[in-house]
């Protein structure tokens, strides 16, 4: 396939892992974290792993916009959609999340209307197509996502839509950084950066983690090569002394971003002064509410919700696995109590939870017989 | 060719994930153009329906890389990329 096969070519694979081999520093051992869940997915999916030494470790980072979601959003998005003339909108993977109480799947059995959409601008069509209804849009996501959720109420604004609102859950990703960073648990070497997230907001928001501390940075692609290459060019940095961002993506990410996606955001939206992590805690300017300008479209104003805070379970560990402290298998509920099919924390509900990407596809019977040996 | 239907399960699935929870992008080509939405195909034929306004003017034949039913960028096109900044 044009624009993938090359990316997966595993004789190259096996170079860049030859190459990566050659810059490791004996007796070192590297962390490196991966931001972006996509990025986590990749790494399981193609064994990404496999081609790197053992003393250079992936650590996983929070940048799974579902695994991210307190529980007491979910509540506050079951109590908007059992409004009886509401149609809650959200996307696939929201489904599942458990919520204090339920899901949204739970509560669209019990006969909520709640459905699955691929874009905010789906939601905004059923608007339309309902105008006895109040269309709710359930908005998560990073970066890569607030501009569409964005263009969608600059569109609802245009059609003088009085029957589509938002629910705001959209985070930015640099706070969350800085917040791993300034955990004192995690010593990290270096980032590789979210490709997509940076495709909007350019390579030079990651500056700081370069110059205040002394990390390398590299925006990554997706595929399998484009990981190696990145962890190739961290490694370069690391063997050379140097601290930098650099552009792995850069068949897509521009450096300064997208200015037009940039400037619909900071139009619609407004950062709000803090908001709740799963795993990381209430971090302060970190997430995103819709701006004075478009309150009409505020579904928190629209309607009452219950905003609780929501305690995680005490047998799920999705915190320190969001932080990277702790790996998938070693949450104490992983692989038994908390499955796919039946998700106790966040991790494992999205493909792109490193519980879910290391349940699919294997590593954990991998990790055991690694342990066990 | 197919298009890509929001409940079809596709785009967005609750057994394979979803691709807009997952930050992932997909590169599409512009066939048509109907107002500020360009209907677009990916290398199996599958068609959607983009909007274009976060990526300026587009033609037929460009590509785009889209997340959630938005271009949120034009491929193929000179980049900035100046050197890393260094410590």
């Amino acid at each position: 396939m044009r624009f993938v096969d090359e990316f997966r070519d595993p004789e190259l694979a096996q170079v860049v892992g030859a190459q990566i081999t050659a810059l490791c520093e004996p007796g070192r051992h590297y962390k490196i974290m991966e931001v972006c869940g996509g990025h986590t997915h990749t790494i399981y999916r193609y064994g990404v792993q496999d081609h790197l030494p053992e003393s250079i470790e992936l650590v996983h980072g929070p940048g799974c916009p579902v695994c991210v979601i307190p529980m007491g959003r979910v509540d506050d998005g079951i109590a908007i959609a059992q409004h009886e003339d509401v149609i809650l909108t959200c996307f696939g993977d929201m489904m599942r999340v458990p919520g204090g109480t339920s899901s949204f799947i739970d509560a669209n059995a019990a006969g909520a209307d709640i459905r699955m959409v691929y874009s905010p601008l789906d939601a905004l069509r059923i608007a339309r197509q309902n105008p006895d209804k109040q269309v709710v849009f359930y908005a998560i996501g990073f970066e890569t996502t607030a501009p569409s959720t964005a263009l969608t109420v600059l569109r609802a604004k245009q059609d003088n839509l009085t029957n589509f609102s938002v629910f705001c859950n959209h985070v930015t990703i640099i706070p969350a950084i800085k917040a791993i960073l300034d955990s004192p648990d995690l010593r990290l070497d270096a980032f590789l950066g979210p490709g997509h997230v940076s495709t909007v907001i350019g390579c030079r928001p990651y500056d700081f983690i370069a110059r205040q501390h002394g990390k390398p940075l590299v925006c990554a692609g997706f595929e399998p090569l484009d990981l190696l290459q990145s962890v190739y060019m961290i490694m370069k940095q690391l063997a050379e002394g140097r601290s930098e961002v650099e552009n792995q993506y850069g068949r897509v990410v521009d450096w300064d971003g997208n200015p037009r996606a940039l400037a619909v955001m900071n139009d619609v939206f407004a950062l709000r002064p803090y908001f709740e992590w799963r795993g990381l805690g209430s971090i302060s300017h970190s997430a995103l509410q819709l701006s004075s300008r478009y309150a009409e479209f505020d579904a928190e104003l629209r309607f009452d919700v219950p905003g609780v805070r929501v305690a995680d379970p005490k047998a799920c560990q999705c915190g320190e696995v969001l932080k990277g402290v702790l790996k998938p298998w070693e949450c104490k509920v992983f692989g038994t109590a908390c499955t796919p099919e039946t998700p106790i924390g966040t991790c494992m509900v999205s493909s792109e939870g490193a519980c879910a990407a290391y349940y699919n596809y294997g590593q954990y019977a991998k990790q055991r017989i690694h342990l066990e040996v | 060719m197919t298009a890509f239907e929001p409940d079809s399960g596709e785009a967005c699935s609750l057994t394979e994930g979803c691709v807009t929870c997952g930050d992932i992008a997909l590169p599409l080509t512009v066939m048509s153009f109907e107002g500020m939405d360009a209907l677009c195909h990916d290398e199996q034929g599958r068609q959607e329906t983009v909007a274009t306004e976060l990526v300026g003017p587009l033609a037929i034949g460009d590509r785009v890389l889209v997340h959630a039913g938005v271009a949120i960028e034009k491929l193929d096109k000179p980049r900035h990329q100046p050197a890393g900044s260094r410590r």
